[in-house]
């Protein structure tokens, strides 16, 4: 089974995501902040298949930090190479998607289009 | 008898004697007008001759001009400008080419006697030199109707009185010529006040509508001129504008707007066009004025540029009604002040330059601020409905399942319903800070302590001090702005929030700092903390700051931020100072009041002799307060609930919050706002 690993400090939307994804047939594991989305990757590094960040979050300090997403799909990618990521964001900014998708990630979704989602999702796994 | 009529020894004595008291009586006039007039009459009426008059010599040396003349025909000689050519054909011409005296005894056969018809009755003239120093500054006329009359000795005698007339005649040139060099002098003092006063207007006052009438109106008053204006060149450079002329002449142009041609025929326009001082000391004989016909009195005009470096700002007219009226120190000090203007003009326009950028920049920042504002609060409001689409979408799905799941589409009823809560928490700080303020003396550690209670923040310190005590303030808005502020310090994590006030040191203002040891803010995070809709936190609508900003402004209060990461927040705020009526209110109810032992409560137990402070309401009282953040309040409610003295009761709170209030007012307890002064307190009980 495809476990994805889904954070976002939005709680509310952490939930629905969740609940779609699982609707989808995935297997998810949530975090609601750039420390415990690390950890819980570490604990799990060989079962998830695909990790979906928030962009703007706690970064690992605990601060609100603007991109924080990034530094965690950094991470992420360092301890496993060519995993397939996606970062959600609230803002449609090519800058920040270029950057993105330097840094790794397969993906920019920007939220609102969450059908969307789930067929990029099957997308990328299928590639 | 007069003493040219008396004969011999007698006679001659006589000549003496009234050419002695003659020259004894004009020797201390000073007046020129004066000696003249004085010594031909004195002439006629001692020594009995028919006429006298004196001549003087004109600037260029030409002509002897008859300058006073005795009776009826020495008037209508003056009125004619008589005036007679030196060395010509007349007596007095000759006397003085000759420098020497001469007698007609008969001016019939005298050569040069000059026939004049205003004196018919002159039988014999004697003309006599008026010498001073070797010069010869004109001749003495003197005439009888008889045959005869002067002998030779009478021109000894009457030529010493020449000559001590020609002295008093010197004297009193030179007396004049001191007295005008006086007056120059006194000229010079006030043209230098002025140009000083001048000096100080033009580098203190930048705004050109009040500096340029107050220039026209210093001109006019300190040389005493019929009119002076300031053009100043428009921006096509085509036209010299009108921009202050002084009196109604002056008001009547500005409202005309009344210009002039650049390098056209005016004094003005060729003035500008050649960056060249114009004057015209006879306006009727200068090609280039501008006939004007609300300056009808203008004799002589002067034009002087106003440059600034290469540039010629516009031009100063001043117009005398006087000809030839300017003197060199009018004109000079006249351009240093103009040039001295001419600077002012430019600063002002540097300044208005500057304005206008500032302006620009201002709508730049305006129309940026308005647009990350509306971006952010799209993406806002886009992610908070995002789980409720995102949901929708799921529970349709799930209901075409054979059996929907009951506990999951409840879970997704309240992911709907939590989500639209957050959008409609919005709408109160979006409406809350539009609302108007109704500033009023407020105690300001009452509000700041009820913000806090509000909020359920509890580790604050407050220090007000008494000169800080109150400030003019809308209690619910600024209770409101110092909630979303102490809230940020709260869920930033601070131990302790200390705020402190005290008087600001200018301006009637106090000074609030708020600091809090609390997590801090990065740079970039600080930079957009202003922006609506921008937050960093989850479940926050990024409209705490923005509106606190809203209240303080309308408040005509500051508010600044500064803060560094790990490091905690300061924010200052300066709000104007409140000084309300004080002193104990007279003849009161007997009053039951509900509150912790607060700042308020002492002022109010302080104020209202009749009140006596309680943890639970005393229901014999007339009337009860009960404090809305009382640390006891629902106990206190329950207790009035109880008893049935809910009429009696009014719940007093530093801000109206419409939600709350409806629950009070519904069981029967009015609700009002903490009164901070005297009026407000009697109002309690007569309203």
């Amino acid at each position: 089974m495809t476990t994805i690993l889904l954070v976002d400090d939005e709680k509310l939307v952490l939930r629905s995501l969740e609940k779609t994804l699982l609707r989808a047939g995935y297997d998810v594991l949530t975090a609601n902040d750039c420390q415990s989305g690390l950890e819980t990757f570490k604990d799990n590094t060989e079962s998830v298949d695909l990790a979906i960040f928030d962009l703007n979050m706690p970064g690992f300090d605990g601060l609100p930090k603007p991109g924080a997403g990034l530094d965690l799909l950094d991470r992420v990618v360092e301890t496993k190479p060519g995993i397939p990521t996606v970062i959600l964001t609230a803002y449609d900014e090519v800058a920040k998607a270029k950057e993105a998708v330097n840094l790794g990630a397969r993906a920019y979704f920007v939220k609102g289009r969450e059908q969307g989602l789930v067929e990029l999702i099957e997308d990328i796994l299928k590639k | 008898m007069k003493a040219h009529q008396a004969t011999g020894v007698d006679r001659y004595a006589a000549l003496i004697d009234t050419s002695a008291r003659v020259s004894r009586s004009i020797a201390s006039i000073l007046d020129l007008e004066l000696l003249l007039n004085r010594t031909v009459d004195l002439i006629c009426d001692e020594f009995g001759f028919y006429y006298s008059g004196v001549f003087l010599v004109d600037e260029v040396g030409d002509y002897a001009v008859l300058t006073t003349g005795h009776g009826e025909a020495g008037k209508a000689m003056l009125d004619e400008g008589h005036k007679l050519h030196i060395g010509g054909n007349s007596m007095i011409g000759a006397a003085i080419a000759n420098k020497s005296g001469c007698i007609a005894l008969d001016v019939g056969k005298e050569a040069v006697h000059f026939k004049n018809p205003h004196l018919p009755q002159t039988r014999s003239e004697m003309a006599l030199p008026l010498i001073v120093a070797d010069e010869v500054i004109g001749a003495l006329t003197v005439q009888s109707e008889k045959e005869a009359a002067f002998k030779d000795e009478d021109i000894i005698v009457l030529q010493t009185m020449a000559d001590q007339l020609a002295v008093a005649i010197k004297n009193a040139r030179l007396n004049n010529e001191n007295r005008s060099l006086l007056e120059q002098t006194k000229r010079r003092a006030v043209l230098l006040n002025t140009a000083n006063r001048v000096g100080k207007e033009v580098t203190s006052e930048l705004d050109l509508d009040r500096l340029l009438p107050k220039m026209v109106d210093t001109i006019v008053d300190a040389y005493g001129f019929y009119y002076a204006g300031i053009f100043l060149v428009d921006e096509s450079g085509i036209w010299a504008e009108l921009k202050a002329g002084y009196g109604e002449a002056g008001k009547t142009m500005l409202d005309r707007g009344h210009k002039l041609q650049v390098g056209g025929d005016s004094m003005i326009g060729t003035c500008i066009h050649q960056n060249k001082a114009r004057i015209a000391l006879d306006v009727g004989e200068e090609r280039v004025h501008f006939k004007n016909p609300c300056l009808p009195g203008t004799r002589s005009e002067m034009a002087l540029p106003l440059p600034f470096g290469e540039k010629v700002l516009g031009a100063v007219t001043v117009q005398s009604e006087k000809e030839a009226a300017f003197s060199e120190d009018d004109i000079t000090s006249l351009q240093t002040m103009a040039d001295l203007l001419a600077v002012a003009i430019n600063n002002a326009y540097t300044l208005n330059a500057l304005k206008e950028a500032h302006e620009e920049l201002l709508r730049t920042k305006i129309y940026e601020a308005l647009t990350v504002a509306t971006t952010e609060a799209i993406h806002w409001i886009g992610n908070k409905a995002l789980p409720i689409s995102m949901t929708v979408d799921r529970m349709k799905l799930d209901l075409t399942d054979d059996i929907p799941k009951a506990e999951s589409l409840r879970e997704d009823l309240e992911l709907i319903v939590e989500s639209a809560d957050m959008i409609m928490q919005v709408k109160e700080q979006l409406i809350g800070q539009a609302r108007e303020q109704r500033p009023r003396p407020t105690l300001l550690g009452d509000v700041i302590h009820a913000a806090a209670r509000h909020r359920g923040v509890n580790n604050i310190h407050i220090d007000v001090s008494s000169e800080s005590a109150y400030v003019l303030a809308d209690s619910t808005q600024l209770a409101r702005a110092f909630g979303n502020l102490l809230q940020n310090s709260a869920e930033a994590n601070a131990k302790t929030i200390s705020i402190k006030a005290r008087p600001a040191g200018k301006n009637n203002m106090v000074r609030i700092i708020i600091h809090d040891d609390g997590a801090g803010m990065t740079e970039e995070v600080l930079d957009t903390a202003w922006t609506p809709f921008y937050t960093t936190k989850a479940g926050h609508n990024g409209l705490g700051l923005p509106a606190a900003l809203h209240v303080i402004s309308q408040l005509m209060g500051q508010i600044k931020i500064d803060s560094r990461s790990g490091k905690g927040t300061t924010i200052e705020i300066l709000l104007p100072q409140a000084f309300p009526t004080r002193g104990a209110v007279g003849a009161s109810p007997v009053i039951s009041l509900v509150d912790d032992d607060d700042i308020w409560a002492n002022f109010f137990t302080g104020a209202v002799k009749t009140a006596r402070r309680a943890s639970k309401p005393d229901i014999n009282a007339d009337l009860i307060l009960i404090d809305e953040f009382y640390s006891g309040f629902e106990a206190a409610i329950e207790a009035i609930h109880q008893s049935g003295v809910s009429r009696k009761t009014i719940v007093i709170t530093a801000a109206l919050d419409v939600d709350r209030m409806t629950n009070l007012l519904r069981s029967g307890i009015d609700v009002r706002l903490k009164p901070y002064s005297e009026t407000e307190i009697l109002s309690l009980w007569k309203e």
